[in-house]
Protein backbone atom coordinates (compact mmCIF):
# COMPACT_ATOMS: atom_id res chain seq x y z
CA UNK A 1 0.00 0.00 0.00
CA UNK A 2 2.81 2.56 1.42
CA UNK A 3 4.72 3.08 -2.04
CA UNK A 4 7.50 5.19 -1.62
CA UNK A 5 7.22 8.10 -4.07
CA UNK A 6 8.08 11.26 -3.02
CA UNK A 7 4.73 13.96 -3.82
CA UNK A 8 6.27 17.13 -2.19
CA UNK A 9 9.55 18.01 -2.38
CA UNK A 10 11.27 21.07 -1.58
CA UNK A 11 14.73 21.60 -2.90
CA UNK A 12 16.73 24.44 -0.61
CA UNK A 13 13.74 26.49 -0.55
CA UNK A 14 14.06 30.06 0.49
CA UNK A 15 12.11 32.78 0.87
CA UNK A 16 12.82 35.86 1.91
CA UNK A 17 10.92 39.37 2.81
CA UNK A 18 13.75 42.17 2.47
CA UNK A 19 16.03 41.24 5.08
CA UNK A 20 14.10 38.69 6.46
CA UNK A 21 15.01 35.04 5.91
CA UNK A 22 11.07 33.80 6.15
CA UNK A 23 12.17 30.33 5.27
CA UNK A 24 15.71 29.56 4.44
CA UNK A 25 17.33 26.97 2.59
CA UNK A 26 14.86 24.41 3.47
CA UNK A 27 15.12 20.93 2.17
CA UNK A 28 12.59 17.66 2.30
CA UNK A 29 10.01 15.71 0.65
CA UNK A 30 6.71 14.26 1.45
CA UNK A 31 5.60 10.82 0.20
CA UNK A 32 2.47 10.08 -1.00
CA UNK A 33 0.00 8.70 1.37
CA UNK A 34 2.23 9.90 4.25
CA UNK A 35 0.80 12.77 6.55
CA UNK A 36 3.46 15.14 7.16
CA UNK A 37 3.52 17.26 10.23
CA UNK A 38 5.36 20.62 10.50
CA UNK A 39 6.15 21.99 13.76
CA UNK A 40 8.18 25.04 15.10
CA UNK A 41 7.81 27.54 17.31
CA UNK A 42 5.98 30.95 16.72
CA UNK A 43 7.60 32.91 13.65
CA UNK A 44 9.58 29.98 12.41
CA UNK A 45 8.25 29.68 8.75
CA UNK A 46 5.28 27.32 8.77
CA UNK A 47 2.79 29.37 7.57
CA UNK A 48 5.51 30.37 4.67
CA UNK A 49 5.82 27.11 3.46
CA UNK A 50 2.42 26.34 2.96
CA UNK A 51 2.22 29.40 1.13
CA UNK A 52 5.24 28.92 -1.17
CA UNK A 53 3.59 25.46 -1.70
CA UNK A 54 -0.23 26.86 -2.91
CA UNK A 55 1.42 29.58 -4.92
CA UNK A 56 1.06 32.90 -2.62
CA UNK A 57 4.77 33.16 -2.70
CA UNK A 58 7.50 32.56 -5.49
CA UNK A 59 10.03 31.40 -3.29
CA UNK A 60 13.36 33.47 -3.79
CA UNK A 61 15.75 30.94 -4.54
CA UNK A 62 15.24 27.00 -4.69
CA UNK A 63 12.30 25.14 -6.25
CA UNK A 64 9.34 23.47 -4.78
CA UNK A 65 7.44 20.33 -6.65
CA UNK A 66 5.02 18.71 -6.58
CA UNK A 67 4.00 15.47 -8.53
CA UNK A 68 7.75 15.84 -9.89
CA UNK A 69 6.17 19.07 -11.45
CA UNK A 70 8.23 22.09 -10.75
CA UNK A 71 5.65 24.76 -8.47
CA UNK A 72 7.47 28.01 -9.24
CA UNK A 73 5.64 30.71 -11.67
CA UNK A 74 2.34 29.07 -11.16
CA UNK A 75 -0.34 30.85 -10.07
CA UNK A 76 -2.19 29.80 -6.83
CA UNK A 77 -5.61 28.77 -9.02
CA UNK A 78 -3.44 26.02 -11.16
CA UNK A 79 -1.96 24.64 -8.22
CA UNK A 80 -4.91 24.77 -6.15
CA UNK A 81 -7.49 22.41 -6.71
CA UNK A 82 -5.21 19.86 -8.81
CA UNK A 83 -2.71 18.96 -6.84
CA UNK A 84 -2.97 21.12 -3.13
CA UNK A 85 -6.10 21.74 -1.26
CA UNK A 86 -5.36 23.94 1.64
CA UNK A 87 -7.28 25.29 4.72
CA UNK A 88 -6.19 28.62 6.76
CA UNK A 89 -5.17 29.66 10.08
CA UNK A 90 -8.01 31.75 10.51
CA UNK A 91 -10.74 30.21 9.48
CA UNK A 92 -11.45 32.51 5.80
CA UNK A 93 -14.90 30.99 4.67
CA UNK A 94 -16.96 32.68 2.14
CA UNK A 95 -19.48 34.24 5.21
CA UNK A 96 -22.34 35.47 3.53
CA UNK A 97 -22.62 32.46 1.51
CA UNK A 98 -24.33 29.09 2.21
CA UNK A 99 -22.16 26.11 2.99
CA UNK A 100 -22.96 24.51 -0.56
CA UNK A 101 -21.88 27.62 -2.45
CA UNK A 102 -18.74 27.83 -0.92
CA UNK A 103 -18.08 24.27 -2.03
CA UNK A 104 -19.31 25.07 -5.16
CA UNK A 105 -17.06 28.21 -5.52
CA UNK A 106 -14.07 25.80 -4.52
CA UNK A 107 -14.67 23.97 -7.73
CA UNK A 108 -13.91 26.54 -10.19
CA UNK A 109 -10.97 24.42 -11.41
CA UNK A 110 -13.34 21.88 -12.28
CA UNK A 111 -15.80 23.51 -14.23
CA UNK A 112 -14.76 22.82 -17.57
CA UNK A 113 -18.10 25.24 -19.30
CA UNK A 114 -17.28 28.52 -20.98
CA UNK A 115 -19.08 31.64 -20.73
CA UNK A 116 -20.54 30.40 -24.32
CA UNK A 117 -22.32 28.01 -22.05
CA UNK A 118 -23.43 29.98 -19.49
CA UNK A 119 -25.02 32.72 -21.21
CA UNK A 120 -26.79 30.16 -23.95
CA UNK A 121 -27.63 27.52 -20.82
CA UNK A 122 -25.90 24.34 -22.96
CA UNK A 123 -26.25 21.06 -22.48
CA UNK A 124 -23.28 20.46 -21.06
CA UNK A 125 -23.56 23.43 -18.32
CA UNK A 126 -26.78 22.20 -16.93
CA UNK A 127 -25.00 18.43 -16.71
CA UNK A 128 -21.82 20.48 -15.37
CA UNK A 129 -23.88 22.21 -12.67
CA UNK A 130 -25.47 19.12 -11.63
CA UNK A 131 -22.61 17.06 -11.24
CA UNK A 132 -20.77 19.44 -9.21
CA UNK A 133 -23.56 19.65 -7.21
CA UNK A 134 -23.93 16.00 -6.91
CA UNK A 135 -20.13 16.22 -5.92
CA UNK A 136 -20.46 18.91 -3.18
CA UNK A 137 -22.85 16.63 -1.30
CA UNK A 138 -21.01 13.34 -1.77
CA UNK A 139 -18.08 15.43 0.32
CA UNK A 140 -20.55 17.16 2.46
CA UNK A 141 -22.38 13.63 3.53
CA UNK A 142 -19.07 12.24 4.14
CA UNK A 143 -18.07 15.12 6.65
CA UNK A 144 -21.60 14.56 8.14
CA UNK A 145 -22.36 18.14 7.08
CA UNK A 146 -25.36 17.43 4.46
CA UNK A 147 -27.82 18.91 6.92
CA UNK A 148 -26.37 22.56 7.16
CA UNK A 149 -25.58 22.73 3.15
CA UNK A 150 -28.05 25.56 2.81
CA UNK A 151 -27.18 27.39 5.73
CA UNK A 152 -25.21 30.45 5.68
CA UNK A 153 -21.51 29.33 6.23
CA UNK A 154 -21.04 32.22 8.66
CA UNK A 155 -23.34 31.48 11.07
CA UNK A 156 -22.32 28.32 11.38
CA UNK A 157 -20.82 27.43 15.12
CA UNK A 158 -16.58 27.44 15.38
CA UNK A 159 -15.96 24.06 14.73
CA UNK A 160 -18.53 23.68 12.31
CA UNK A 161 -16.59 26.43 10.25
CA UNK A 162 -13.59 24.42 10.36
CA UNK A 163 -15.12 21.06 9.16
CA UNK A 164 -16.67 23.51 6.26
CA UNK A 165 -13.21 24.76 5.42
CA UNK A 166 -11.84 21.52 5.29
CA UNK A 167 -14.63 20.25 3.02
CA UNK A 168 -14.19 23.47 0.84
CA UNK A 169 -10.46 22.16 0.42
CA UNK A 170 -11.42 18.63 -0.53
CA UNK A 171 -13.99 18.82 -3.27
CA UNK A 172 -12.11 19.46 -6.13
CA UNK A 173 -10.05 16.56 -5.14
CA UNK A 174 -6.79 17.48 -4.59
CA UNK A 175 -3.88 15.25 -4.12
CA UNK A 176 -2.37 16.75 -1.08
CA UNK A 177 -3.91 18.51 1.66
CA UNK A 178 -3.06 21.27 3.76
CA UNK A 179 -4.43 21.85 6.86
CA UNK A 180 -3.03 25.10 8.95
CA UNK A 181 -3.54 24.86 12.55
CA UNK A 182 -6.64 22.32 12.43
CA UNK A 183 -6.56 22.47 16.26
CA UNK A 184 -6.39 25.82 17.12
CA UNK A 185 -9.07 26.61 20.11
CA UNK A 186 -10.02 23.22 20.65
CA UNK A 187 -10.46 20.82 23.52
CA UNK A 188 -8.55 17.89 24.61
CA UNK A 189 -11.42 15.84 23.71
CA UNK A 190 -12.10 17.87 20.09
CA UNK A 191 -8.79 17.05 19.83
CA UNK A 192 -9.13 13.23 19.58
CA UNK A 193 -11.86 13.75 17.45
CA UNK A 194 -9.66 15.59 14.94
CA UNK A 195 -7.22 12.90 15.21
CA UNK A 196 -9.50 10.28 14.14
CA UNK A 197 -11.13 12.60 11.45
CA UNK A 198 -7.98 13.22 9.47
CA UNK A 199 -6.86 10.19 9.44
CA UNK A 200 -10.27 9.25 7.99
CA UNK A 201 -10.29 11.93 5.52
CA UNK A 202 -6.56 10.96 4.51
CA UNK A 203 -7.76 7.22 3.48
CA UNK A 204 -11.20 7.75 2.16
CA UNK A 205 -9.73 10.84 0.27
CA UNK A 206 -6.42 8.93 -1.05
CA UNK A 207 -4.69 12.27 0.12
CA UNK A 208 -1.43 13.08 1.39
CA UNK A 209 -1.94 15.11 4.34
CA UNK A 210 0.60 18.15 5.82
CA UNK A 211 -0.24 19.61 8.55
CA UNK A 212 1.20 22.62 10.82
CA UNK A 213 0.10 22.41 14.34
CA UNK A 214 1.04 23.54 17.87
CA UNK A 215 -0.94 21.20 19.40
CA UNK A 216 1.97 18.61 20.40
CA UNK A 217 -0.72 15.89 20.98
CA UNK A 218 -2.38 15.62 17.91
CA UNK A 219 0.86 16.16 15.90
CA UNK A 220 2.68 13.45 17.86
CA UNK A 221 -0.53 11.38 17.44
CA UNK A 222 -1.22 11.56 13.92
CA UNK A 223 1.62 11.85 11.89
CA UNK A 224 4.21 10.05 10.31
CA UNK A 225 7.10 12.26 10.04
CA UNK A 226 7.71 15.26 11.81
CA UNK A 227 9.67 18.59 10.12
CA UNK A 228 11.15 20.81 13.10
CA UNK A 229 11.58 24.94 11.68
CA UNK A 230 13.45 27.23 13.98
CA UNK A 231 14.15 31.16 12.85
CA UNK A 232 13.03 29.76 8.58
CA UNK A 233 16.18 27.47 9.09
CA UNK A 234 15.40 23.13 8.92
CA UNK A 235 16.12 21.90 12.41
CA UNK A 236 15.37 18.20 12.12
CA UNK A 237 13.31 15.56 10.22
CA UNK A 238 12.34 12.65 11.56
CA UNK A 239 9.86 10.00 13.02
CA UNK A 240 7.55 11.46 16.27
CA UNK A 241 9.35 9.45 19.19
CA UNK A 242 12.70 10.51 17.62
CA UNK A 243 11.65 14.06 17.70
CA UNK A 244 10.02 14.02 20.92
CA UNK A 245 13.92 13.17 22.44
CA UNK A 246 15.38 15.56 20.08
CA UNK A 247 17.78 17.79 22.23
CA UNK A 248 17.57 20.32 19.84
CA UNK A 249 14.00 20.26 19.46
CA UNK A 250 13.71 20.85 23.23
CA UNK A 251 15.99 23.26 23.25
CA UNK A 252 14.46 25.35 20.76
CA UNK A 253 10.78 25.10 22.15
CA UNK A 254 11.82 25.08 26.01
CA UNK A 255 15.42 27.09 25.59
CA UNK A 256 14.04 30.13 27.50
CA UNK A 257 12.64 27.60 30.23
CA UNK A 258 16.03 26.16 31.02
CA UNK A 259 17.98 29.95 31.17
CA UNK A 260 15.19 30.62 33.47
CA UNK A 261 16.47 27.39 35.37
CA UNK A 262 19.48 28.14 35.15
CA UNK A 263 19.40 31.26 37.19
CA UNK B 1 -39.97 20.53 -20.60
CA UNK B 2 -43.60 22.53 -19.14
CA UNK B 3 -40.98 25.24 -18.07
CA UNK B 4 -39.36 26.00 -21.39
CA UNK B 5 -43.26 26.18 -23.15
CA UNK B 6 -43.95 28.83 -20.21
CA UNK B 7 -41.09 30.47 -20.66
CA UNK B 8 -41.20 30.87 -24.39
CA UNK B 9 -44.92 32.15 -24.15
CA UNK B 10 -43.84 34.69 -21.89
CA UNK B 11 -41.29 35.88 -24.21
CA UNK B 12 -43.66 36.26 -27.03
CA UNK B 13 -45.91 37.83 -24.45
CA UNK B 14 -43.08 40.32 -23.82
CA UNK B 15 -42.49 40.77 -27.45
CA UNK B 16 -46.13 40.93 -28.53
CA UNK B 17 -47.00 43.52 -25.93
CA UNK B 18 -43.57 45.57 -27.29
CA UNK B 19 -45.22 45.92 -30.33
CA UNK B 20 -48.73 46.66 -29.82
CA UNK B 21 -46.95 49.56 -27.19
CA UNK B 22 -44.95 50.38 -30.29
CA UNK B 23 -47.51 50.71 -32.99
CA UNK B 24 -50.53 51.85 -31.52
CA UNK B 25 -51.29 54.88 -29.25
CA UNK B 26 -52.81 53.04 -26.36
CA UNK B 27 -50.00 55.65 -23.92
CA UNK B 28 -49.17 58.88 -24.53
CA UNK B 29 -45.72 59.68 -25.94
CA UNK B 30 -44.66 61.47 -22.90
CA UNK B 31 -45.26 57.90 -21.17
CA UNK B 32 -43.56 56.07 -23.97
CA UNK B 33 -40.90 58.33 -23.22
CA UNK B 34 -40.25 57.39 -19.54
CA UNK B 35 -40.65 53.88 -19.86
CA UNK B 36 -37.60 54.46 -22.19
CA UNK B 37 -36.03 55.71 -19.98
CA UNK B 38 -36.69 53.76 -17.42
CA UNK B 39 -35.68 50.62 -19.45
CA UNK B 40 -32.49 52.47 -21.23
CA UNK B 41 -31.15 53.29 -17.31
CA UNK B 42 -32.63 49.86 -16.17
CA UNK B 43 -29.89 48.15 -18.54
CA UNK B 44 -27.12 50.10 -17.59
CA UNK B 45 -27.67 49.75 -14.10
CA UNK B 46 -27.64 45.87 -14.38
CA UNK B 47 -24.13 46.88 -16.19
CA UNK B 48 -22.87 49.14 -13.44
CA UNK B 49 -24.27 46.21 -10.49
CA UNK B 50 -21.82 43.83 -11.99
CA UNK B 51 -19.29 45.37 -11.05
CA UNK B 52 -20.07 47.75 -8.20
CA UNK B 53 -22.92 44.90 -6.91
CA UNK B 54 -21.50 41.40 -7.46
CA UNK B 55 -18.10 42.25 -7.36
CA UNK B 56 -17.73 44.89 -4.84
CA UNK B 57 -15.46 46.71 -6.71
CA UNK B 58 -16.17 50.39 -6.67
CA UNK B 59 -15.99 51.88 -9.75
CA UNK B 60 -16.65 55.05 -11.74
CA UNK B 61 -16.13 54.13 -15.15
CA UNK B 62 -19.49 53.77 -16.36
CA UNK B 63 -19.48 57.38 -17.77
CA UNK B 64 -16.60 56.69 -20.23
CA UNK B 65 -18.10 53.08 -21.15
CA UNK B 66 -21.31 54.97 -21.81
CA UNK B 67 -20.01 57.23 -24.21
CA UNK B 68 -18.34 55.04 -26.03
CA UNK B 69 -20.86 52.80 -26.48
CA UNK B 70 -23.21 55.80 -27.44
CA UNK B 71 -20.43 57.38 -29.92
CA UNK B 72 -19.59 54.45 -32.07
CA UNK B 73 -23.20 53.42 -32.65
CA UNK B 74 -24.60 56.78 -33.33
CA UNK B 75 -21.31 57.28 -35.32
CA UNK B 76 -21.88 53.98 -37.52
CA UNK B 77 -25.38 55.17 -37.68
CA UNK B 78 -24.81 58.75 -39.39
CA UNK B 79 -21.47 57.55 -41.55
CA UNK B 80 -21.95 53.72 -42.20
CA UNK B 81 -24.69 51.90 -42.02
CA UNK B 82 -27.35 54.21 -42.25
CA UNK B 83 -30.74 51.98 -42.68
CA UNK B 84 -32.53 51.74 -39.93
CA UNK B 85 -32.90 47.64 -40.40
CA UNK B 86 -28.99 48.06 -39.60
CA UNK B 87 -29.67 49.47 -36.27
CA UNK B 88 -29.26 46.13 -34.19
CA UNK B 89 -26.11 45.93 -35.76
CA UNK B 90 -24.86 49.32 -34.72
CA UNK B 91 -26.04 48.79 -31.56
CA UNK B 92 -24.08 45.58 -30.80
CA UNK B 93 -21.06 47.13 -32.20
CA UNK B 94 -21.20 49.97 -29.95
CA UNK B 95 -21.48 47.03 -27.09
CA UNK B 96 -18.61 45.48 -28.57
CA UNK B 97 -16.37 48.63 -28.52
CA UNK B 98 -17.11 49.56 -25.18
CA UNK B 99 -16.65 46.20 -24.00
CA UNK B 100 -13.19 46.09 -25.37
CA UNK B 101 -12.54 49.47 -23.75
CA UNK B 102 -14.21 47.91 -20.68
CA UNK B 103 -11.27 45.12 -20.53
CA UNK B 104 -8.89 48.00 -20.80
CA UNK B 105 -9.96 49.16 -17.33
CA UNK B 106 -10.06 45.88 -16.07
CA UNK B 107 -6.51 45.41 -16.16
CA UNK B 108 -5.71 47.68 -13.51
CA UNK B 109 -8.20 46.25 -11.33
CA UNK B 110 -6.01 43.11 -10.94
CA UNK B 111 -3.56 45.23 -8.74
CA UNK B 112 -4.93 48.47 -7.58
CA UNK B 113 -7.45 48.08 -4.53
CA UNK B 114 -10.09 50.11 -3.40
CA UNK B 115 -10.25 54.23 -3.51
CA UNK B 116 -7.17 53.81 -6.06
CA UNK B 117 -9.39 51.75 -8.37
CA UNK B 118 -12.08 54.68 -7.93
CA UNK B 119 -9.85 57.14 -8.89
CA UNK B 120 -8.41 55.63 -11.65
CA UNK B 121 -11.89 54.92 -13.10
CA UNK B 122 -12.89 58.67 -12.47
CA UNK B 123 -9.91 59.11 -14.32
CA UNK B 124 -10.66 56.81 -17.53
CA UNK B 125 -14.21 58.45 -17.36
CA UNK B 126 -13.00 62.14 -17.33
CA UNK B 127 -10.32 61.17 -19.64
CA UNK B 128 -12.81 60.20 -22.37
CA UNK B 129 -15.12 63.45 -22.19
CA UNK B 130 -11.95 65.01 -22.74
CA UNK B 131 -10.99 63.01 -25.61
CA UNK B 132 -14.74 63.59 -27.38
CA UNK B 133 -14.38 66.97 -26.10
CA UNK B 134 -11.72 68.09 -27.88
CA UNK B 135 -11.74 66.10 -31.37
CA UNK B 136 -13.36 67.53 -33.93
CA UNK B 137 -14.34 64.67 -36.06
CA UNK B 138 -16.18 63.97 -33.59
CA UNK B 139 -18.06 67.71 -33.06
CA UNK B 140 -15.68 68.30 -30.06
CA UNK B 141 -18.17 69.83 -27.42
CA UNK B 142 -21.08 70.64 -29.93
CA UNK B 143 -21.47 66.91 -29.83
CA UNK B 144 -23.14 64.59 -32.57
CA UNK B 145 -26.73 65.35 -34.37
CA UNK B 146 -28.53 64.58 -36.16
CA UNK B 147 -28.07 60.76 -35.09
CA UNK B 148 -31.05 59.19 -36.99
CA UNK B 149 -34.25 58.51 -33.79
CA UNK B 150 -34.18 54.52 -34.21
CA UNK B 151 -34.73 53.66 -30.97
CA UNK B 152 -38.03 52.68 -30.00
CA UNK B 153 -40.22 51.00 -27.37
CA UNK B 154 -39.93 47.70 -28.68
CA UNK B 155 -36.07 47.45 -29.25
CA UNK B 156 -35.62 48.96 -25.82
CA UNK B 157 -37.74 46.54 -24.24
CA UNK B 158 -35.70 43.61 -26.22
CA UNK B 159 -32.83 44.52 -25.16
CA UNK B 160 -33.78 44.79 -21.51
CA UNK B 161 -35.25 41.58 -21.42
CA UNK B 162 -31.60 40.53 -23.42
CA UNK B 163 -30.06 42.46 -20.39
CA UNK B 164 -31.53 40.71 -17.43
CA UNK B 165 -31.56 37.16 -19.25
CA UNK B 166 -28.01 37.36 -19.97
CA UNK B 167 -27.02 38.83 -16.23
CA UNK B 168 -29.28 36.08 -14.46
CA UNK B 169 -27.53 33.70 -16.85
CA UNK B 170 -24.08 35.22 -15.76
CA UNK B 171 -24.83 35.38 -11.72
CA UNK B 172 -25.97 31.67 -11.49
CA UNK B 173 -23.09 30.11 -13.21
CA UNK B 174 -19.39 29.57 -11.87
CA UNK B 175 -18.19 33.19 -12.74
CA UNK B 176 -21.16 34.84 -10.63
CA UNK B 177 -20.59 32.43 -7.66
CA UNK B 178 -16.74 33.30 -7.86
CA UNK B 179 -17.76 37.48 -8.33
CA UNK B 180 -19.69 37.20 -5.11
CA UNK B 181 -16.76 34.97 -3.39
CA UNK B 182 -14.15 37.71 -4.71
CA UNK B 183 -16.14 40.52 -2.92
CA UNK B 184 -16.19 38.29 0.24
CA UNK B 185 -12.12 37.98 0.94
CA UNK B 186 -10.42 37.88 -2.58
CA UNK B 187 -7.29 35.51 -1.13
CA UNK B 188 -9.21 33.15 -0.16
CA UNK B 189 -11.42 33.11 -3.49
CA UNK B 190 -7.75 32.47 -5.36
CA UNK B 191 -6.36 29.56 -2.97
CA UNK B 192 -9.66 27.74 -3.56
CA UNK B 193 -8.75 28.01 -7.01
CA UNK B 194 -10.73 30.80 -8.41
CA UNK B 195 -9.20 32.43 -11.19
CA UNK B 196 -10.04 35.40 -9.83
CA UNK B 197 -8.14 37.94 -13.19
CA UNK B 198 -10.59 35.62 -15.38
CA UNK B 199 -13.50 36.29 -13.77
CA UNK B 200 -12.55 40.27 -13.35
CA UNK B 201 -12.23 40.13 -16.73
CA UNK B 202 -15.18 38.26 -17.60
CA UNK B 203 -17.02 40.75 -15.24
CA UNK B 204 -15.89 43.64 -16.44
CA UNK B 205 -16.83 42.46 -20.15
CA UNK B 206 -20.19 41.98 -19.68
CA UNK B 207 -20.91 44.76 -17.64
CA UNK B 208 -18.92 47.03 -19.97
CA UNK B 209 -21.17 45.76 -22.96
CA UNK B 210 -24.40 46.35 -20.89
CA UNK B 211 -23.61 49.44 -20.19
CA UNK B 212 -22.58 50.85 -23.67
CA UNK B 213 -26.05 49.14 -25.38
CA UNK B 214 -27.20 51.49 -22.76
CA UNK B 215 -25.47 54.62 -24.08
CA UNK B 216 -25.92 53.23 -27.89
CA UNK B 217 -30.17 53.03 -27.28
CA UNK B 218 -30.09 56.34 -25.20
CA UNK B 219 -28.15 58.34 -28.52
CA UNK B 220 -30.58 57.07 -30.78
CA UNK B 221 -33.89 58.50 -28.52
CA UNK B 222 -32.65 61.53 -28.39
CA UNK B 223 -31.02 61.86 -31.82
CA UNK B 224 -28.28 63.97 -30.38
CA UNK B 225 -25.46 63.77 -27.57
CA UNK B 226 -22.47 65.79 -26.30
CA UNK B 227 -19.26 65.11 -24.06
CA UNK B 228 -21.32 66.85 -21.67
CA UNK B 229 -23.73 64.56 -20.56
CA UNK B 230 -20.95 61.69 -19.95
CA UNK B 231 -19.83 63.80 -16.66
CA UNK B 232 -19.60 63.59 -12.92
CA UNK B 233 -23.54 63.91 -12.77
CA UNK B 234 -23.98 60.78 -14.64
CA UNK B 235 -21.48 58.75 -12.70
CA UNK B 236 -23.58 59.97 -9.63
CA UNK B 237 -26.52 59.52 -11.26
CA UNK B 238 -25.81 55.66 -11.91
CA UNK B 239 -24.30 55.20 -8.45
CA UNK B 240 -27.67 56.44 -6.86
CA UNK B 241 -29.32 53.89 -9.36
CA UNK B 242 -27.69 51.04 -8.21
CA UNK B 243 -27.42 51.78 -4.18
CA UNK B 244 -30.86 53.24 -4.53
CA UNK B 245 -32.40 49.90 -5.66
CA UNK B 246 -30.17 47.18 -4.46
CA UNK B 247 -25.79 46.02 -4.75
CA UNK B 248 -25.89 42.57 -5.94
CA UNK B 249 -29.80 42.56 -7.20
CA UNK B 250 -31.13 42.15 -11.12
CA UNK B 251 -34.46 43.32 -8.74
CA UNK B 252 -33.09 45.91 -6.86
CA UNK B 253 -31.33 46.98 -10.28
CA UNK B 254 -34.36 47.65 -12.67
CA UNK B 255 -36.48 49.28 -9.17
CA UNK B 256 -33.64 51.76 -8.53
CA UNK B 257 -33.86 52.57 -11.68
CA UNK B 258 -37.33 53.21 -12.12
CA UNK B 259 -37.44 55.18 -8.61
CA UNK B 260 -34.53 57.46 -10.08
CA UNK B 261 -35.93 59.11 -13.20
CA UNK B 262 -39.51 58.53 -11.65
CA UNK B 263 -38.42 61.54 -9.86
CA UNK B 264 -36.54 62.76 -12.11
CA UNK B 265 -39.05 63.50 -14.10
CA UNK B 266 -42.02 64.04 -11.79
CA UNK B 267 -39.48 66.88 -9.83
CA UNK B 268 -38.50 68.64 -12.75
CA UNK B 269 -40.04 71.46 -11.77
CA UNK B 270 -37.67 71.72 -8.74
CA UNK B 271 -34.46 72.17 -11.14
CA UNK B 272 -31.24 72.03 -10.02
CA UNK B 273 -32.54 70.86 -6.47
CA UNK B 274 -33.07 67.42 -7.90
CA UNK B 275 -29.45 66.82 -7.52
CA UNK B 276 -29.71 68.13 -3.80
CA UNK B 277 -32.51 65.52 -3.61
CA UNK B 278 -30.24 62.92 -5.33
CA UNK B 279 -26.80 63.60 -2.87
CA UNK B 280 -29.84 63.28 0.39
CA UNK B 281 -31.03 59.77 -1.23
CA UNK B 282 -27.59 58.34 -1.29
CA UNK B 283 -26.48 59.71 2.14
CA UNK B 284 -29.15 58.51 3.64
CA UNK B 285 -29.02 55.28 1.86
CA UNK B 286 -25.40 54.67 2.96
CA UNK B 287 -26.27 55.45 6.63
CA UNK B 288 -29.80 53.45 7.11
CA UNK B 289 -29.40 50.92 4.35
CA UNK B 290 -25.69 50.39 2.91
CA UNK B 291 -27.09 47.44 0.29
CA UNK B 292 -30.14 49.36 -0.83
CA UNK B 293 -33.75 49.05 -1.07
CA UNK B 294 -33.74 45.18 -2.28
CA UNK B 295 -30.32 43.96 -0.63
CA UNK B 296 -28.75 40.77 -2.66
CA UNK B 297 -32.58 39.54 -2.71
CA UNK B 298 -34.45 38.93 -5.53
CA UNK B 299 -37.81 39.31 -6.49
CA UNK B 300 -39.73 36.00 -7.13
CA UNK B 301 -43.22 34.46 -6.42
CA UNK B 302 -41.51 32.51 -3.83
CA UNK B 303 -39.95 35.37 -2.47
CA UNK B 304 -43.26 37.22 -1.99
CA UNK B 305 -45.29 33.57 -0.72
CA UNK B 306 -42.94 33.75 2.04
CA UNK B 307 -43.57 37.64 3.08
CA UNK B 308 -47.35 36.40 2.93
CA UNK B 309 -46.93 33.70 5.36
CA UNK B 310 -44.87 35.47 7.44
CA UNK B 311 -47.23 38.14 7.81
CA UNK B 312 -50.31 35.21 8.00
CA UNK B 313 -47.94 33.91 10.88
CA UNK B 314 -47.76 37.23 12.55
CA UNK B 315 -50.90 38.12 12.46
CA UNK B 316 -52.06 34.57 13.91
CA UNK B 317 -49.56 35.40 16.79
CA UNK B 318 -51.06 38.35 17.49
CA UNK B 319 -54.69 37.19 17.54
CA UNK B 320 -53.42 34.36 20.02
Amino acid sequence: MMNKRPLIQFDSVGMYFGGIKAVDDVSFSVDEGQIFGIIGPNGAGKTTIFNVLSGVYVPTKGVVYADSIPLNNLPPHKIIGTIVGRTFQNIRLFNDRTVLDNLKIAQYCKIHYGLKDVLLVTKKFKEEEERLEAEAMEVLQFLELSDKAHIIAGTLPYGAQRRVEIARALVSKPKVLLLDEPAAGMNSNEIDELNVFITKIKSDFNLTVLLVEHQMKLVMQVCDEILVLNFGKKLVIGKPEEIRNNRQVLEAYLGKAKMQEGR
Amino acid sequence: MKQTGKKVLLLCFWLLLLFVMQQTQIMSNTLKLILQYIAIYSIMVLGINIINGYLGIFSLAHAGIMAIGGYTSSLISMYLLKAPFFFPINLLLGGIVGMIFGLIVALPSFTVKGDYLAIITLGFSLLVQSLLQNIDAVGASRGLRPIPKNTNIFWVGFTLLLAIILVKRFVNSKYGRSLLAIRNDPVAAELVSVDVKHAKLVAFGLSSFLIALSGGLICHLLSYTNPGAYGYSLIIEGLIMVYLGGVGSITGSILGATIWQILVETLRFIGMWRWILGAIILISLMIFKPTGLFGNKEFSLQWLRQIMRNRKEKRAIHDE
